[in-house]
């Protein structure tokens, strides 16, 4: 059974954002949800900026910030859940049964990285929400009776089972009242596929593979790099290793 | 379609109808404005070609049917860097990023790569793991040097300032390579020191009559020019040819690039001269030492001696780190002397002989502009009586420059009338209509506003008719009297290339389109058709000849014939007639004539001038059967196929420039009338302006201040307005995940530092103004933000900032070296974004 990890670089970030935005779009996350986030070293009070630093002019560096469920080994939200609707794979996924979440958030409070969300209205009114906030004029918005699909909404169509439990399925495409997070696209691993988020990554910063495998590029990255994960003395064993920034241009040196 | 032009400006007062009505109408105001101003009163643009070699072709094809105005979008945009065309004699190149990893030092003049090439920035880091060393020159601590090794702060629109101390120290120390500039730059060009023009053969005695000669041999673009060799022996330098072989004698020669000389003229007058290196040295050691640079440069004063250093370390990397490749970023050259700092830019990679191999050069990325071949057998029109491709009977479209559009002012003053070359295009009646697709003009490019006073009519020069072609409803389609709905990416077939990657691939319908939108190729089919039919009704035989210069049945004829396959065209109107017709029809037959034109396309590859005497195949066995699985890489005449500007002159020896697509290489050619790499322009409005060799300048001293002379103290702020992440330019504005990234609200950023002394925090709403215009949105103080400048992240529709707009504090600012040329899309005046100065104020409520 493979031991899957995920490596973020942070010395190869480019903070682009692919990885949010794509996460978003396979996955059908309304509009302010994002399952993976990155940003750029925080300024107080301003959130999702797109470009922020810290210092003073011109010495400024940045480090891109990335969050993203740790598919933990000793995984607090695992055992708080009352109705085992999360659990945990023995490839090490920590996946939600949609159709067993009774929505009671336990698991937000027990998870110390703030990864999960929970739908706290229909997520197709959230959509339609920021729709409404683009603040269209166009008098001749298309009515439903001219959508040539009614039903579309952007999000892979296809739902997922494991072992007849829902781990997976468009965002939109679910009911108020549970809570998701990154599933580190378990329907593409079933598969053999990467996690989307690693596959479309434009500096390659994300890698993911079997750590039980001595020769697999995780494996490799981990024996020669000082890798770092979050919140270890917690004792959650996370599975995402961070190899943090060290590659900051030098200034008026 | 609009009841009303007074309603302009809104979405009150559309009438929602179906195609015929609308295509009826939009032929009949078009027929009309040809019929009452002449066609090239009737303005456009096919907004970056290279997204859309097919369908973009469609409107030329229009276009040039009935002799409307078109106007480049590269200048319009403001990506055309306008150093290429006298320096190089082209529109631009650029070498591809797969290069970046065979280089080894990678200068990165204000462009936030990671931002704005966002999936090629992955070749920057791949190349700084291999070895490579990046440095980014900004006035902004820009996201892309997060993935550098060094960062140097400037002062905005100071890059001239120390492309030129680093080229003190280059040639202080002989750290230049002499082979190459003697060979292939105008280095040792003699310039005569009584008009500062460049010495020509024919008015030296002992050259004259061997001049008259070779005159005869070499192109009427080109010209003679002198230099004098070691001896003191006076050569023509061979314009046909990249080496130092004296075409008299057919020996080598070693031309010297420095000192002072005597020449006699043919009249008997003995004048002085000097290679152009000498008048080069001599301007850097007088002006550009790295103590002034550095004081030019520098932010603060207290880090004036840091800088010194940088300059000098910044010329030892540049001179032994090889290959440099050098990334001149588009919101650099968008200023009043961004031409200046290219030149400068360009005497660094000049200079350390980083061209025409791998991994090296300068490069601009802007714009999606680049034809990779000329296209006029789907983009032009022949007569049908001829119907040979390519022929010189073909009809193309007239050209219009945006900026001379918009300033009206400009056009009234002395200077336009002094400098202006009859080249330059206004229609004699003026602009009145302006077509609009692909773009979104009244957000994008409304340039102090100037867009909204014409079709509010309260402006000298009104538009009377607008019409957008559009995928969505955009402020533009706001100010329109017909909108039109055009089916997007993945519902039509389209052929796409970019110029920072050799390929081509197309887009192919993955779905209907929806409602009743059509693709542009039927669109524009359609208008010809109706146009036509108008004309032929209702002008008189007389009228259509002297207007058009068609005859009637000329004219049918060939709108009848705009599908590249006319029995497509006539297939859908036996449908009309026998009503069959319908939506899906038109579509498919659309379909196959899209394919058939992409086709055309491939063929006008096969043979084409690449550079003077190098016919190459660029398409060779390229089909859209093979398209259609994969993008397929362009047959570019070098080993691989790969992406280097200037191999062929580097190593095939073959003059510059390279031909700017779809002009012929005569077009082009007399920009560098040497056949070299020219960086002495002898041009009077260069000897007038003192620009003959590149120098640093205040941009503001000649554009804002000169016009506006009151303003000079008044604004404190360069505005900046930056690329977005999240869309290209202002399309996906109303996108709501994009929104959503950016918190729905539109950002100012400016340094903390100014910020507190302005008595500003974040999340102040504020306003950003000058004479011209102003802005809103919320104040974030970022500290990587020059202390200097103000950035406004572009994109955002006028819904989104109380109705203010990010683009009318601009001002479409001419420079005079521009318009004494006109050779669309390389020779024009571009658009200088950034050439704004503003103030700061909170918005209370």
């Amino acid at each position: 059974m493979p031991r899957y990890v995920m490596i973020i670089d942070l010395n190869k970030c480019t903070g682009c954002r692919t990885c949010m935005v794509a996460c978003a779009m396979k996955n059908g996350l309304p509009p302010g949800i994002f399952w993976t986030t990155v940003e750029w070293t925080p300024i107080a009070g301003v959130i999702q900026a797109d470009r922020r630093s810290t210092g003073n002019y011109p010495y400024t560096p940045m480090t891109p910030v990335h969050n993203i469920c740790n598919h933990c080994d000793n995984p607090p939200c695992v055992k708080v859940c009352p109705v085992g609707a999360t659990y945990k794979r023995e490839d090490g996924l920590v996946l939600i049964d949609y159709e067993r979440c009774i929505g009671c958030r336990y698991c937000m409070s027990a998870c110390p990285y703030g990864v999960r969300t929970f739908l706290w209205e229909d997520p197709e009114k959230t959509l339609e929400d920021a729709i409404r906030r683009t603040r269209s004029s166009n008098p001749y918005k298309a009515g439903e009776n001219k959508m040539a699909e009614p039903d579309y909404v952007y999000g892979d169509p296809v739902e997922y089972r494991d072992k007849g439990r829902l781990v997976h399925k468009s965002v939109l495409r679910l009911k108020r009242g549970i809570v998701t997070k990154c599933t580190w696209c378990v329907e593409r691993i079933d598969k053999g596929l990467k996690p989307v988020c690693v596959e479309v990554c434009v500096g390659r910063a994300r890698i993911f593979g079997d750590l039980d495998d001595p020769n697999s590029e995780v494996s490799q990255i981990l024996s020669r790099k000082n890798a770092v994960r979050r919140l270890e003395h917690l004792g959650t064993e996370p599975r995402v290793y961070y190899i943090p920034k060290t590659n900051w241009p030098k200034v008026l040196e | 379609m609009r009841k009303a032009a007074e309603l302009r400006g809104s979405s009150e007062g559309f009438l929602e109808t179906d195609w015929d009505t609308a295509l009826d109408c939009a032929s009949k105001a078009l027929a009309y404005i040809m019929r009452r101003y002449g066609p090239s009163s009737i303005a456009f643009t096919i907004q970056v070609p290279g997204t859309g070699y097919m369908n973009k072709g469609a409107l030329m094809r229009l276009a040039s049917l009935f002799g409307w105005s078109s106007m480049h979008a590269y200048p319009l945009n403001g990506d055309l860097p306008t150093f290429w065309a006298p320096t190089f004699g082209v529109q631009s190149e650029e070498l591809e990023t797969l290069e970046y990893l065979n280089s080894r030092l990678i200068l990165i003049f204000g462009s936030n790569f990671t931002v704005t090439r966002t999936m090629s920035s992955r070749m920057l880091i791949l190349a700084r793991e291999r070895g490579a060393k990046i440095i980014v020159v900004d006035m902004n601590y820009a996201s892309v040097s997060n993935i550098a090794d060094e960062f140097i702060p400037i002062n905005p629109a100071t890059d001239a300032a120390l492309a030129l101390g680093i080229v003190h120290i280059l040639i202080r120390d002989k750290l230049y390579n002499e082979e190459f500039i003697k060979t292939f730059t105008d280095m040792p060009l003699l310039v005569r020191l009584d008009t500062m023009k460049r010495l020509r053969a024919e008015e030296v005695k002992e050259l004259s009559s061997k001049a008259k000669e070779l005159k005869a041999k070499i192109p009427a673009y080109r010209d003679l020019f002198v230099s004098i060799d070691k001896n003191g022996r006076l050569i023509i330098i061979d314009p046909r040819r990249l080496d130092l072989i004296d075409p008299v004698t057919n020996e080598r020669y070693d031309p010297v690039l420095e000192g002072e000389y005597e020449v006699e003229l043919v009249d008997g007058k003995r004048i002085k001269v000097k290679p152009v290196f000498q008048l080069l040295k001599e301007l850097v050691f007088r002006d550009y030492t790295p103590d002034k640079v550095a004081k030019i440069i520098s932010p603060k004063p207290e880090w004036v001696s840091k800088y010194v250093n940088i300059i000098e370390r910044l010329a030892r990397d540049i001179a032994t780190l090889k290959p440099v490749a050098i990334i001149y970023g588009a919101s650099n050259w968008q200023w009043y002397n961004g031409d200046l700092k290219g030149r400068a830019l360009s005497l660094l990679v000049a200079l350390t002989g980083n061209i025409g191999r791998p991994g090296s050069g300068i490069s601009t990325y802007a714009g999606v502009y680049k034809i990779r071949w000329p296209m006029w057998s789907w983009w032009g029109y022949d007569k049908p009586l001829t119907m040979i491709r390519g022929t010189p009977s073909m009809r193309r479209p007239k050209w219009l420059n945006w900026s001379v559009f918009l300033n009206y002012e400009y056009r009234q003053s002395e200077e336009w009338r002094k400098y202006r070359s009859t080249e330059v295009p206004w229609p004699d009646q003026g602009v009145r209509a302006l077509l609009i697709q692909w773009w979104n003009p009244f957000d994008q490019h409304n340039k102090a506003l100037i867009l909204t006073k014409k079709a509010k009519r309260d402006h000298p020069e009104p538009l009377d008719f607008i019409m957008t072609t559009e995928i969505q409803w955009t402020t533009s389609v706001e100010y329109s009297d017909i909108v039109l709905p055009a089916a997007a990416w993945f519902e039509k077939y389209e052929l796409v290339s970019t110029p920072i990657h050799p390929y081509l691939s197309i887009t192919q319908p993955a779905h209907d389109p929806l409602f009743d939108s059509m693709p542009e190729i039927w669109i524009f089919k359609e208008i010809a058709v109706r146009t036509s039919k108008i004309i032929s009704e209702e002008w008189s035989d007389d009228e259509v000849k002297r207007i058009l210069g068609l005859s009637k049945d000329e004219l049918v004829k060939m709108a009848q014939m705009y599908y590249p396959d006319p029995d497509l065209q006539r297939q859908e109107d036996e449908a009309r007639r026998s009503g069959r017709w319908s939506l899906s029809l038109a579509r498919e037959l659309a379909n196959k004539a899209s394919e058939k034109a992409i086709e055309i396309l491939l063929e006008d590859g096969r043979n084409v001038t690449w550079a003077e005497g190098l016919n190459v195949n660029l398409t060779e066995g390229i089909t859209l059967e093979e398209l259609k699985k994969r993008p397929v890489r362009i047959k570019l005449p070098t080993p691989g196929n790969r992406q280097i500007p200037f191999w062929s002159q580097i190593n095939l020896r073959v003059p510059f420039p390279n031909a700017s697509f779809p002009h012929p290489i005569s077009a082009t050619g007399r920009f560098v009338k040497s056949g070299r790499i020219e960086f002495y322009k002898d041009e009077d409005v260069f000897i007038d302006l003192g620009e003959t060799l590149p120098v640093h300048k205040d941009p503001f001293e000649e554009s804002l201040y000169k016009w506006f002379p009151e303003d000079k103290g008044r604004y404190m702020f360069v505005y900046l307005t930056e690329n977005s992440l999240y869309r290209v330019h202002s399309t996906h504005s109303n996108n709501a995940m994009m929104l959503a990234l950016q918190d729905y609200q539109p950002k100012i950023y400016m340094n903390p530092e100014t910020a507190d002394r302005l008595g500003l925090k974040t999340w102040d709403y504020v306003e950003v103004y000058n004479r011209f215009g102003r802005v809103r949105g919320y104040l974030i103080t970022d500290p990587s933000v020059h202390p200097n400048v103000i950035i406004f992240v572009q994109g955002w529709w006028r819904r989104y900032t109380d109705g203010t707009h990010y683009n009318s504090p601009n001002y479409p600012w001419i420079k005079p070296t521009e318009i004494i040329y006109f050779t669309p899309g390389v020779w024009e005046v571009n658009t200088k974004w950034n050439n704004t100065l503003v103030n700061i104020r909170k918005i209370e409520s």
